[in-house]
């Protein structure tokens, strides 16, 4: 059974490398730690300008009603979204960034995606104190809802995984991967409820929106944390099926193309 | 699998794509058309691919130390490459037991802006070093480097041969059953060369099987058990010493001189004391080369050079020039052939070496006529491992009966009763 070897291979290797794993995301905090003035604070401040500005488009210009303080509506999306989006963006250079590596020494080069999505984990963290405030502020309390937040978590993170597995494998095999990804990103976040509410689309565009394993991962975590319900609706369940479908398949097709890595650099 | 062996190469092939790789989506329609509809077999050659390796077989067993051996693109580093399983075979299998340390590009995981310290931490990572080694070993590493009072700085700081000492102290201080290394030992000033070449051979008493790759002829003769001489396939396979001789003959062709000068060296041969062409000599043998120079036109002022190199490095063993007076080429008629026997001994040891000669005008310091190499000699005994010159020692033994109870005295002076 060829598949089943790899999966062993996969394993193992995974685990026999945990430790670098470890160390590259090490690596890439203390690098922005003393690279940037600013440091962690970048994880809080992205997601808080963006909430400003569409706070005062759909609260001022475009009245909406979402059920809860948009604010806070708007940053928690935004604050979920940008844990999938940078970990992409940081996952797509991190083959062809480390070709030296990748060219000179053996090891599971999952470690690449793997560290960088790791790295954004640790922001998103950060972020989430920030909303943990904003909620102290509209007086949000939580609800026993909030002890699904870890599946939520769980399926966001495979599925950022797997995204992030095939945008730095198909980077490195084709450049210019990383000007149609610019673009992907901007239109995937307006077809993703970040910034509005499911509600208020319709049809098509409704349907589109909810075939958008993002969309029901965003609604999951509002639900957990803001309206204090279940998330486990079918639509999020399917989800989680498609979000572990994807990774697998992603992790299988990375390790079967890196052999080819290094000569196709 | 043959008992024993750490690692095995059996017949392993490899082809690689001349000519740009196309990597713009624009060629991923054709790509995948090409795949689709050409079912030619995998293992055959396409447009503009060719073998880098062919029919490769090699195994080196624990304790072992094979060097790889060959001209620039002659597939050494791809050989590693395969090794270490950075790319994989076309064709053939190979197998690799045990831990597997790669000396290859010494300070590769190195990022300029963190410390010493955390790229050791870093760079052990990526060699295959547990967590829990790493602290352990910290201190010998930094010793080992010798760059101690710089850990907490930048390695953007660190001159370049502090960088290699350290990426390379790191390598040092894996603990592998097989040790690959890629001319490594051009980094670093010569005490740190010394210490790595002590460090390989303490790996080596310690059971671990190396293979190693380098342009370094000398070091690969002291290091290396058996050798492979490789350009894109084996020429040569065995132990050391045979080996070398196989490329060192192929790569030094005779370098001929131009016809049209009025001096010409039309060939050499070595002959032992007998008279028979030598080959191989033991340190002490009295040797002839016999050149033959053909004289189109005399001219005064001719000095005949004799020189003799170590093949392995190129050292410079043996150069002198003997005038005109001395040999007379001078007075030979127009058109004549001269044979020049010089004779020698070979007071040299161990090794490879060979000898070149040539005839020089004095006043022009023109070349008129050179050939190198004019032969080859293989140095074989067993007494001496390195050097350049048998010094002839000879060892005496007188018995001095046993050793009479000292007494030491308040001053710390030993007298001897």
């Amino acid at each position: 059974m060829e598949l089943l070897k790899d999966v062993r291979e996969m394993g193992q290797e995974l685990i026999a490398y945990r430790g670098l794993l470890y160390e590259m995301t090490r690596r890439d905090l203390l690098l922005r730690y003393k690279q940037t003035a600013m440091g962690f604070a970048w994880a809080i401040f992205m997601p808080l300008i963006n909430t400003a500005v569409f706070y005062v488009i759909f609260v001022r210009v475009a009245k909406i009603d979402v059920g809860v303080p948009y604010a806070l509506f708007a940053f928690s999306g935004l604050t979920v979204w940008n844990f999938f989006a940078s970990s992409l963006k940081f996952a797509l250079p991190s083959l062809t960034s480390n070709l030296v590596l990748v060219t000179k020494v053996y090891f599971p080069r999952e470690v690449f995606p793997f560290s960088t999505t790791l790295v954004c984990l640790v922001d998103f963290a950060v972020a989430a104190v920030a909303l943990v405030v904003l909620m102290i502020y509209y007086r949000v309390g939580i609800t026993p809802a909030i002890l699904y937040l870890p599946i939520v978590l769980l399926v966001h993170v495979i599925f950022t995984l797997g995204v992030a597995l095939l945008v730095a494998m198909a980077n490195l095999f084709y450049r210019d991967v990383k000007y149609i990804f610019e673009i992907l990103l901007t239109v995937w976040m307006f077809a993703t409820s970040v910034l509005y509410p499911l509600n208020q689309l319709t049809g098509k565009l409704r349907l589109v929106t909810q075939l958008n394993p993002m969309t029901p991962i965003v609604e999951a975590y509002r639900d957990v944390l803001l309206f204090g319900r279940s998330p486990l609706t079918p639509i999020f369940l399917a989800t989680a099926a498609v979000s572990v479908a994807v990774f697998f398949v992603s992790w299988l097709s990375f390790h079967r193309a890196e052999y080819e890595f290094a000569e196709s650099v | 699998m043959a008992d024993g062996a750490a690692v095995q190469f059996d017949d392993v092939w490899k082809k690689f794509r001349q000519g740009e790789r196309h990597d713009s989506l624009r060629d991923l329609g054709p790509a995948l058309i090409a795949r689709l509809t050409r079912r030619r077999d995998p293992q055959a050659l396409r447009d503009q691919e060719f073998w880098a390796l062919r029919e490769v077989s090699f195994e080196v067993k624990a304790g072992e130390a094979l060097g790889i051996i060959g001209p620039n693109g002659a597939g050494k580093s791809t050989t590693l490459k395969l090794l270490t399983k950075i790319i994989r075979p076309t064709r053939g299998r190979f197998a690799v037991h045990g831990r597997v340390g790669a000396l290859i590009e010494i300070a590769a995981g190195f990022h300029p802006d963190l410390t010493g310290r955390e790229n050791v931490f870093l760079q052990g990572a990526i060699m295959g070093m547990r967590r829990d080694e790493i602290p352990r070993k910290l201190d010998e590493i930094v010793e080992f480097a010798g760059v101690g009072a710089f850990l907490d700085t930048p390695v953007k700081r660190y001159s370049s041969g502090m960088n290699a000492r350290l990426g390379f102290a790191v390598a040092a201080h894996l603990q592998p059953d097989v040790l690959i290394i890629d001319e490594v030992l051009s980094v670093g000033d010569m005490a740190f060369q010394q210490r790595c070449v002590e460090r390989m051979q303490h790996f080596k008493r310690q059971g671990v099987a190396i293979v190693f790759v380098s342009h370094n002829l000398q070091a690969v003769e002291s290091l290396c058990d058996n050798a492979l001489f490789l350009h894109r396939e084996p020429r040569a396979y065995g132990p050391t010493s045979e080996v070398l001789q196989t490329y060192l003959r192929a790569s030094m062709e005779a370098g001929g001189s131009s016809a049209n000068e009025e001096v010409q060296i039309l060939g050499a041969q070595l002959l032992d004391a007998a008279g028979e062409p030598a080959k191989a000599a033991v340190p002490g043998d009295l040797l002839t080369l016999e050149v033959r120079v053909h004289v189109r036109k005399p001219l005064p002022d001719l000095y005949v050079g004799l020189m003799c190199l170590r093949s392995t490095d190129l050292l410079v063993v043996y150069d002198g020039h003997f005038h005109d007076p001395e040999i007379g080429l001078s007075r030979v008629s127009e058109g004549h052939v001269v044979k020049l026997s010089c004779t020698f001994r070979a007071h040299l040891t161990r090794g490879h070496y060979h000898l070149a000669c040539q005839v020089i005008h004095g006043p022009t310091q023109r070349i008129l006529s050179r050939l190198a190499p004019a032969a080859m000699l293989v140095v074989e005994e067993t007494r001496t491992y390195a050097g350049v010159v048998d010094l002839d020692v000879t060892v005496d033994r007188k018995d001095e009966g046993p050793l009479a109870p000292t007494l030491v005295p308040a001053d710390g002076q030993v007298v001897r009763g």
